[in-house]
């Protein structure tokens, strides 16, 4: 059973560490199964976006060792694995304002011989609510819009493989909640329908206890919780943002939490 | 297998790159250019003289040697230079991600010419005695390492000064030109009288030196960064998401920084070497080309050649007839025809936009 579990990892990391100018960060270690929803929380410079960076493999590991689909992550030659793990990041500009179609289709890029590339590029952008801004101009458009494109980018990326891996950092935060919240759920449902893993970098305690069912807590550079969200209680997110919070059940039973302004006293 | 897959996309990018609308216009504005180039100069061709030149049994008329010697194989030379600075230049700013970076702005051309300066005071000042054909190569071989040195140092130093900034890539252009300029400097005040006629000519820049061999070489060599090129446009395009986003896309940006690099500067170092400092077609030519097609590296790159050939061919019959029998240097008249040209398109942008 154990073992059968074992060749179904997505991505596993055992006590990896990882330098980044004169900061060590690490050790991590945990496993991400098909289909997993995991959320990164913790305090900003903590080492959440260096996480991503070792498992986009832009860090190179100092110690321990990163497996993605039975394979060192450091053995995978890029192509192969652009065609099994895509990276939503946080800044959203490209150079030369080329057209969104070729942004979205630049997803897709190391694929040499790429028939259906149009019509995925189509259907990537529609899932993305991105169908409407074909045709124009990456840089015309606004906040929001850029990041729908590139959402869709990473959707034709991943578009016609399955039990990928998606990695999300944070590019959501500078929009509205509205549109925030219809673009988590095309990332949901893109994810679900093909058995993508996502990880995503979340600021927003709520988003991450609403939208996905593991949270990995990260603090002063290493690791310090793996939970699954119905075990997350208030004390545990109070000592990792070193705030006191305060939440609220909504009628569908869902926690909101925010931060309080009562002081509490320390013990 | 997968050469051939290769090759497929390759033939149908070629074809669907050719086949658009503003091509057929370029290449007929091309043909143009080669007519009035080929019938305009100092000494007057009548169509009899091009009958000549294709019959054996009659011997050359003074017009057929003009146009055989010196005139044909010079249009061709213009145009083959012109494609290649309008190469490195579209490359140059697709690499950099940046419509501003052009090879003459971040000192590739005169470091470039730096080197070929050297070459000729020092080796020749050295009194070695370099046999002739050599001399061919020398020159090239030295601006070819210079425009390296340059494209190398640009690529480690910006990027550890400044991190992905547009201004310190801009800044160490200015301080390698300078640099460059300065060595230059030297080398004219060390210079005996016969060297500083040949140095001259590298910093004005000059057609004059266009032959059937060099046609032939630079033909080839044109040939086969076209055939290297090709297979880059696509991952060029995945640049401009930033370096990071191309590596998650699948594109070993390392080696293809390395492979673009030694292209524009095998480039501009032999247009250098061969023609001396001929500036802002590297500028000018991916810019209008993005103005008609768009920022699409599969359609910029090959039309950005076809508009700097037609751009230095422009400017090198000029330079041939204005001030008949003397002759300008073309690298005088690319920066006047090209800089207003600029101006002139800026304004429109901005206009328009």
């Amino acid at each position: 059973m154990s073992h059968a579990q074992q060749d179904t990892h997505i991505l596993s990391l055992d006590r990896v560490t990882v330098t980044l100018g004169q900061r060590t960060f690490g050790p991590f270690s945990f496993v991400i199964q098909p289909g997993e929803r995991i959320a990164v929380l913790g305090p900003s410079g903590a080492g959440k976006s260096t996480l991503l960076k070792l498992l986009a493999r832009e860090l190179v590991p100092l110690s321990g060792q990163a497996i993605f689909c039975q394979q060192p992550l450091k053995d995978w030659a890029l192509p192969d694995l652009s065609r099994r793990r895509a990276i939503l990041p946080q800044s959203h500009e490209v150079a030369f304002g080329l057209p969104v179609d070729l942004v979205i289709g630049l997803g897709r890029v190391a694929r040499m011989h790429d028939p259906s590339l149009a019509s995925i590029v189509r259907q990537a952008a529609e899932q993305a609510c991105a169908a409407h801004l074909l045709g124009r101009r990456f840089d015309t458009l606004s906040g929001g819009e850029k990041a729908r494109v590139q959402m869709a980018r990473v959707f034709a990326q991943l578009w016609d493989v399955e039990q990928g891996l998606l990695l999300v950092d944070e590019p959501l935060a500078a929009l509205d909640p509205g549109l925030q919240f219809s673009l988590m759920e095309a990332i949901y449902t893109f994810a679900a329908n093909r058995g993508h893993a996502i990880l995503a970098i979340l600021h927003d305690i709520n988003q991450a206890l609403q939208g996905f069912e593991r949270l990995i807590f990260i603090k002063h550079g290493a690791m310090v919780g793996d939970y699954h969200t119905p075990h997350v209680t208030l004390p545990l997110l109070e000592a990792l943002y070193n705030v006191n919070l305060a939440a609220a059940v909504t009628e569908d039973g869902e926690m909101i939490v925010a931060p309080s302004l009562k002081r509490k006293a320390v013990a | 297998m997968s050469t051939s897959i290769g090759a497929i996309s390759l033939t149908s990018r070629l074809t669907t790159g050719l086949l658009n609308r503003p091509v057929w216009f370029l290449w007929l504005v091309l043909l143009l250019c080669f007519w009035v180039a080929a019938w305009a100069g100092a000494v007057p061709v009548t169509a009899d003289d091009w009958r000549v030149l294709w019959r054996q049994d009659e011997p050359l008329t003074s017009g057929a040697y003009v146009l055989w010697h010196l005139r044909l194989p010079r249009t061709l030379f213009a145009a083959l230079v012109g494609a290649a600075l309008g190469l490195s230049g579209a490359l140059t700013q697709g690499l950099f991600r940046n419509p501003l970076a052009d090879p003459g702005l971040l000192g590739v051309t005169s470091g470039a010419a730096c080197a070929a300066a050297l070459t000729i005071v020092v080796l020749a000042g050295s009194g070695m005695d370099i046999p002739v054909a050599w001399r061919f190569w020398i020159l090239p071989l030295a601006a070819f390492a210079g425009a390296v040195g340059v494209c190398l140092l640009l690529d480690t130093v910006a990027r550890w000064l400044t991190a992905d900034s547009i201004a310190g890539l801009l800044l160490t252009g200015i301080a390698l030109n300078a640099l460059a300029a300065a060595i230059i400097g030297l080398c004219t005040y060390l210079a005996t009288d016969e060297q500083l006629r040949s140095l001259t000519f590298w910093t004005l820049g000059s057609l004059a030196g266009g032959s059937w061999p060099l046609v032939a070489v630079l033909s080839l060599l044109l040939l086969t960064a076209i055939w290297y090129v090709w297979r880059l446009v696509g991952a060029m395009n995945a640049l401009a998401l930033g370096e990071a986003a191309a590596a998650h896309v699948g594109i070993h940006v390392r080696h293809l920084r390395r492979r673009v690099i030694i292209l524009v500067a095998l480039l501009c170092g032999f247009s250098v070497a061969w023609c001396g400092v001929i500036g802002f077609i590297g500028l000018v030519a991916p810019h209008i080309v993005r103005l008609i097609v768009g920022p699409d590296q599969r359609r910029l790159v090959p039309l950005a050649m076809l508009v700097g050939a037609i751009i230095l061919l422009v400017a090198d019959t000029t330079a041939r007839i204005v001030a008949i029998p003397a002759e300008i240097p073309v690298g005088i008249f690319t920066a006047l025809l090209g800089a207003p040209f600029f101006l002139a398109l800026l304004t429109s942008v901005r206009k328009s936009g």
